[in-house]
């Protein structure tokens, strides 16, 4: 249990960090008040699409066939995470930045215009909440802690505001990559680690594998990134 | 609508590459060698996302 909440802190720090890149870009344009009440239509829709997607996935009788939707999809998240970490760490690809997001979004002519302001806000934070939605539907419901799953995102919102409202500028010394990595390593872990025992395989070393998987996870892609940045390949 | 199904399978490439490897490993664990289901499934989804990566 420990291990999912963590991942799911984690991953909503990463996801929430660029949420409030564009809230606080809309809020400097229209206003908090609207920013925030655009941000907090968004965060309705997660909460209902939330208990819609645990309602769904746990309605499913068949373990192995949730087992085996969880790990697929974890697979997805976890190769695209892993592999767009990998590429800003070994240079293939410029790191994200908080800051330059930022300004763009200040370019932007809509967002002077309230309607389009408060739309801007509002899928900014639906999409980049999309994801945290993923993880905790996905790990919630495959643990039974879906409770303890939404909690860790929450939590993870509120650090971010508060970190966010206390500096009022973009959370641009987040180390977005180093978290992104971590987590895709443990995500890919999770993934192939259920999905394999929904196939029917029989992990040798039982949930340590998990551990084993991460680590090796890590340790390669640490390896790659080295290689990249030396370009050996 | 298109940002939640990119969300939830990823684009066509990286859908592509998970769903290989799987059939590969569910064909994999109906020989004798489906011990090596556990190795071959690690290694081919973290290969695919070091394609990813690089593409």
């Amino acid at each position: 249990m420990i291990g999912t909440v963590v991942t799911i802190f984690l991953t909503a720090t990463v996801e929430w960090v660029e949420a409030f890149t564009i809230l606080l870009a809309v809020a400097l344009s229209i206003g908090w008040p609207r920013a925030l009440a655009a941000g907090l239509a968004a965060l309705a829709t997660l909460a209902v699409l939330t208990s819609i997607g645990s309602i769904a996935l746990g309605h499913i009788g068949n373990l192995r066939l949730l087992q085996f939707l969880v790990g697929f999809f974890l697979i997805l998240f976890g190769m695209r995470w892993l592999g767009k970490a990998i590429a800003r760490g070994g240079g293939l690809k410029k790191l994200h930045d908080e800051t330059a997001e930022f300004e763009s979004l200040m370019g932007r002519a809509e967002i002077h215009e309230t309607r389009a302001a408060f739309m801007i806000a509002f899928n900014g934070v639906l999409l980049e909440g999309l994801e945290v939605w993923l993880i905790v539907v996905a790990l919630g419901v495959q643990t039974q802690h879906t409770l303890a799953a939404g909690a860790a995102a929450l939590v993870s919102l509120l650090v971010v505001l508060g970190a966010g409202f206390a500096i009022h500028r973009p959370l641009a010394t987040v180390p977005e990559n180093t978290i992104k990595f971590t987590v895709g390593c443990g995500i890919l872990a999770f993934g192939t680690f259920w999905t394999l025992q929904a196939l029917g395989y029989h992990w040798p070393l039982g949930d340590t594998a998990l551990l084993a998987l991460f680590g090796c996870n890590i340790a390669a892609g640490l390896g790659v990134m080295q290689l990249y940045k030396l370009q050996i390949i | 609508m298109q940002g939640f199904i990119k969300t939830l399978f990823g684009d066509r490439r990286t859908f592509l590459i998970a769903a290989i490897n799987i059939v590969i490993v569910f064909a994999l664990m109906k020989t004798p060698a489906a011990s090596l289901a556990g190795i071959i499934l690690p290694l081919g989804v973290f290969c695919g996302a070091i394609y990813l990566a690089k593409h």
